[in-house]
């Protein structure tokens, strides 16, 4: 016989042993009295004089390394039986671990928004709550006394006059664009303020993206084809879009953006108030007297602006159905996210 | 607004069915937000932008629909040829004086006898009632009636009620009285307009006529007015009178002036037809005409702007549609002639929109621009966010809470320090000031959150708070809030821990740690508050809300930990350039001791007094147990500490160690009498 097979043969019957009794067996086996290895010590004599010798050695140290083996093997049987029998661990328990807090639905909506522009190369950029009546309307080409304010409602400071709450996020194009000159590709996340009465649908603060770029040749159809990159990285592939006609005093032409209602695929649904489309965005390129206003060259730029709401975004990606579910603070909503 | 499908049909020839026209309006953006099948008509709900008054008329709507779907505008019944027709009235003794031509720019007062005042036909009432107008009387009705059609508000007034002779458009005295139509009586400033006969006001020019000169059953004689009066002054009239009317919405959007006096014309004729008037004068007052606009088109640039091919042809197609004169100046130059209806267009970009949205926005291809990135990136920003995300790694929830809020509250919870910044014209008191702190609603969430049953409740928030100085002043801060009992398991079971002042000082320390701030310390005032310095500037406070204000925020047999800092201020300690320091060579040699002190000393004491004696070798020492109860007399707290005695330049040996060791020992004792354990 082969030392070597049966060493191997002495391996594998180790490790198929999972009880002290199955160890035993194999004890017996190799060890017994009528055992492999008595069998190999008593062929000995049969061999040629000079293989005695070698083949005795052979034999005793496989014996040694059987023995030494075995005692390993008891051992971790032994110990493992302790553990099992003495710990009754049950990993249907509670696994332990601190308990992670959430960001807040709004925010993870306006980090997702911005990650996507900022991939696309643009800047964010933020600014201040409390604006001044310039940055807010006539910057944006929005006359102090005319119904195109209607849209934009405001909140002012008492003891401070011409200072208000910003009741949108695009004075911070008037800020960037008279501070930074073009090419300029900006998104600016913010908290904005309109003095409207609280329910399901209005809250009197609220929170707004907006995007601009300025450059040599930018075009209507770069709106377009921007905006529908990114409503597709935010709703998915699938959706359909659509650019209406409508007006903002800041932007010409303008264009409101709908996407295919992403609760019924356009048929039609309570969501969409049976119009199949959802309004995302408000947009347009940037009205000459805006830029006459901050100091660039209508002549030799162009720009486009958007703007979204993003408890609107986040109502419709997370099928929240109250706005004012985002300020109530219950754990209950907020962990959901 | 409201229109009819049957109505619009009296000006336009329609070959869509509703539904496709709802959308033909919609994509050239008077957007129809309903559509609704009523008594064999359809209405139309339209959504109309503020820019296109020339929209807010049936006529208005029936000329776009012709210039979106190449249908001919019918040719209106109250033509110029009605014009002569109808115009044999004599001139009227009846003078009208205007006090300011900017106030008002064309008046118009046509008077008709002898008409006889009784119910509306009903087709005039029904189709009032389909766009949302309850039916008066044939009379007001009829000028109703030419409102919605044609878009110019008209006002009948009872002639024999008036004090006849002069009629004049003057602002009101300061604190003149009018009753109006709805019954109210107004009391008005100078910056309403008023048209008034020569004893008293006898309507709120443009927005609402007067209850004496009302046309009533027992009217004989009317004077029609048809006016076109200063869109700011009618908005400033409107906003002292209180209440809008369909004439005032139309008036402060603009008047296409050439309406005025077909409108006026469309209303005798109708009176005579369903009144039985007979027209007797009319008298016009006006300033000079209005200019015509001429715009610059150039076909190249808006091809450019609007990245698409246009040609003149298709230009031309377009804009004369919609009504504009073209005189082509070059290959692709025009110089465009806006009609009188459309005072929206001042330039150039005005007719781009115009081409874009006859030509359909669907039809402008999508491209992407190239995007010139600029490292311009807002490092408060990215700081703000990692912080958020310590935070949320430490368990606490992102809240986000009212920034406007009642200055009351603020006040019971013990919370009102410098003057807050105020709120002109609040919704409700909840709203009266602009918070000069996160803790205030915070707290209410946490409240909010205790009552829904909620064991462990930990929030934070970072936005903006405000205080009046010289300035407004806004800065950025973050507040952190918990209360109640965190349990969590163990090997050996469920260990509950109760919030406290730590926890908030812990939460804090990491983000400090982190961010590379050194040399920041907890300064305790008093059981309630801790203020937070970093290298002598205050930055921040903790609180445990006391009794009190843990009432006003409604919260029971818990308390609640509050903390605010300042993040601009924390964000200039920030040092954010990691430097590898080597790893110890030598290890270094623990002991620690374990003694009793007196809670009348603080650990921080102990801490600094033995880094200063410790030195050089006394490498670090920290707390590594704490432990107070049985066999620790009250008044007193068990306490181990682990000192690591370690060099840069040898491994030490314990015989080096132990006297020094020993003489630490004997300072704390003779410091702070510790009792070794």
């Amino acid at each position: 016989m082969d030392i070597n097979v049966i060493q191997t043969q002495i391996e594998e019957d180790l490790s198929k042993a999972v009880s002290l009794a199955g160890l035993e067996e194999v004890r017996v086996k190799y060890l017994g009295r009528k055992g492999i290895i008595a069998e190999l010590t008593s062929s000995i004599p049969s061999l040629a004089v000079e293989q005695r010798g070698v083949f005795g050695k052979q034999v005793n140290s496989l014996k040694n390394k059987l023995l030494e083996l075995l005692q390993d093997k008891e051992k971790i049987l032994k110990t493992s039986n302790q553990v099992s029998v003495k710990s009754n661990f049950d990993i249907g328990m509670p696994g332990m671990a601190q308990e992670l807090g959430v960001l807040h639905p709004l925010t993870r909506i306006t980090e997702e928004v911005c990650a996507i522009f900022s991939k696309m190369g643009f800047s964010i950029v933020g600014g201040p709550e409390i604006e001044t009546e310039y940055n807010n309307f006539t910057g944006l080409n929005i006359p102090l006394e005319h119904p195109s304010r209607e849209a934009f409602d405001t909140f002012y400071l008492k003891d401070y006059a011409k200072m208000l709450l910003r009741s949108h996020t695009s004075p911070c194009q008037v800020r960037v664009m008279q501070e930074r000159k073009p090419p300029l590709a900006v998104v600016v996340p913010g908290r904005v303020y309109r003095p409207d009465a609280v329910d399901a649908s209005h809250s009197f603060m609220f929170h707004q993206i907006e995007g601009f770029m300025v450059d040599e040749n930018i075009k209507f159809s770069d709106l377009k084809g921007l905006l529908e990159m990114f409503a597709k990285a935010v709703f998915g592939n699938d959706i359909k879009m659509r650019f209406r006609p409508h007006f903002f005093p800041f932007t010409e032409p303008s264009a409101e953006v709908d996407i295919s209602c992403i609760i019924c695929k356009g048929k039609g649904c309570s969501v969409c108030g049976r119009k199949g489309w959802l309004e995302i965005l408000g947009s347009g390129m940037i009205h000459p007297n805006v830029f006459k206003q901050v100091g660039i060259d209508a002549k030799k730029y162009t720009g486009f602006a958007f703007g979204m709401g993003v408890e609107r975004i986040a109502m419709l990606k997370y099928g929240v159905n109250d706005i004012r579910l985002f300020f109530e603070n219950d754990l209950r909503f907020l962990k959901q996210f | 607004m409201k229109v009819t499908y049957n109505w619009l049909k009296d000006f336009v020839e329609i070959k869509l069915e509703p539904k496709a026209l709802a959308d033909k309006l919609t994509m050239a953006g008077l957007e129809v937000v309903s559509l609704e099948e009523k008594a064999g008509d359809f209405i139309f709900e339209i959504e109309i932008t503020s820019n296109r008054p020339d929209w807010l008329s049936i006529f208005g709507v029936a000329r776009e629909i012709a210039a979106a779907t190449g249908a001919k505008l019918k040719n209106p019944y109250f033509s110029l040829a009605a014009r002569k027709t109808t115009t044999g009235a004599t001139k009227s003794n009846l003078k009208v004086e205007i006090e300011d031509k900017k106030d008002c720019f064309l008046y118009t007062a046509r008077i008709i006898k002898n008409i006889k005042v009784g119910a509306s036909p009903e087709w005039i009432s029904k189709r009032l009632e389909s766009v949302g107008c309850r039916s008066v009387n044939n009379v007001v009705d009829i000028t109703n009636y030419v409102l919605f059609e044609l878009g110019e508000p008209l006002h009948a007034f009872d002639l024999d009620k008036l004090n006849p002779g002069k009629i004049t458009v003057r602002r009101a005295l300061a604190g003149e009285k009018i009753l109006t139509i709805d019954g109210i009586e107004n009391s008005l400033s100078v910056n309403s307009l008023v048209i008034a006969d020569q004893n008293k006001a006898v309507a709120v020019a443009g927005v609402m006529g007067g209850k004496d000169s009302e046309v009533s059953l027992g009217t004989k004689n009317i004077l029609l007015e048809a006016a076109i009066f200063d869109p700011v002054i009618i908005r400033r009239s409107r906003q002292a009178f209180g209440r809008a009317s369909e004439s005032s919405y139309r008036f402060e959007r603009g008047i296409d002036p050439d309406v005025v006096s077909r409108a006026s014309l469309r209303a005798a004729q109708l009176l005579r037809e369903y009144c039985g008037g007979q027209e007797i004068s009319l008298t016009v007052s006006s300033s000079n005409k209005l200019k015509t606009t001429q715009v610059e088109f150039d076909v190249a640039y808006a091809s450019k702007v609007l990245g698409i091919n246009l040609t003149t042809a298709k230009t031309k197609q377009i804009l004369t549609g919609l009504g504009f004169k073209i005189k082509q100046k070059s290959k692709n130059i025009f110089n465009v002639i806006v009609p009188s209806w459309r005072q929206d267009v001042k330039q150039q970009v005005d007719l781009i929109e115009e081409i874009a949205r006859i030509f359909g926005y669907a039809q402008i291809p999508n491209t992407v621009p190239s995007v010139k990135p600029k490292m311009a990136s807002d490092a408060k920003r990215d700081l703000v966010l990692e912080i958020k995300n310590m935070l949320t790694g430490l368990g606490v929830t992102e809240a986000i809470t009212y920034s406007l809020i009642d200055r009351h509250g603020l006040t019971a919870a013990g919370l009102a320090g410098a003057k807050p910044v105020e709120i002109m014209n609040p919704l409700s008191q909840d709203q009266e000031i602009l918070r000069p702190t996160l803790m205030l609603g915070l707290g209410r969430a946490i409240s909010f959150n205790l009552n829904q049953k909620q064991e462990h409740v930990l929030l934070f928030e970072i936005a903006d708070i405000f205080k009046a100085e010289t300035r407004p002043e806004e800065k950025l801060a973050l507040g952190i809030a918990l209360s109640g009992v965190k349990s969590f398991f163990t090997g050996q079971g469920k260990i509950k821990d109760e919030s406290g002042l730590l926890n908030l000082k812990g939460i804090l320390e990491t983000i400090f740690e982190r961010l590379g701030i050194t040399g920041y310390e907890f300064k305790s005032q008093g059981d309630f508050q801790v203020e937070i310095y970093i290298q002598q500037e205050k930055i921040g406070s903790l609180l445990k809300l006391e009794p009190q204000a843990l009432n006003s925020l409604a919260i029971k047999n818990r308390d609640v930990f509050l903390g605010e800092i300042i993040l601009d201020k924390l964000f200039s300690f920030a040092q954010l350039n990691k430097k590898f320091h080597p790893l110890p060579k030598y290890p270094g040699i623990t002991r620690d001791i374990s003694f009793v002190l007196k809670d009348d000393f603080s650990v921080k004491e102990i801490l600094a007094l033995l880094k200063e004696q410790g030195r050089p070798l006394l490498s670090e020492v920290k707390v590594t147990d704490y432990y107070k109860g049985k066999q620790i007399p009250p008044g007193y707290r068990g306490l181990t500490l682990s000192c690591l005695y370690a060099s840069g330049e040898r491994t030490l040996t314990e015989k080096e160690i132990q006297p020094i060791h020993d003489s630490l020992c004997a300072l704390l004792n003779r410091e702070f009498q510790i009792k070794l354990r």
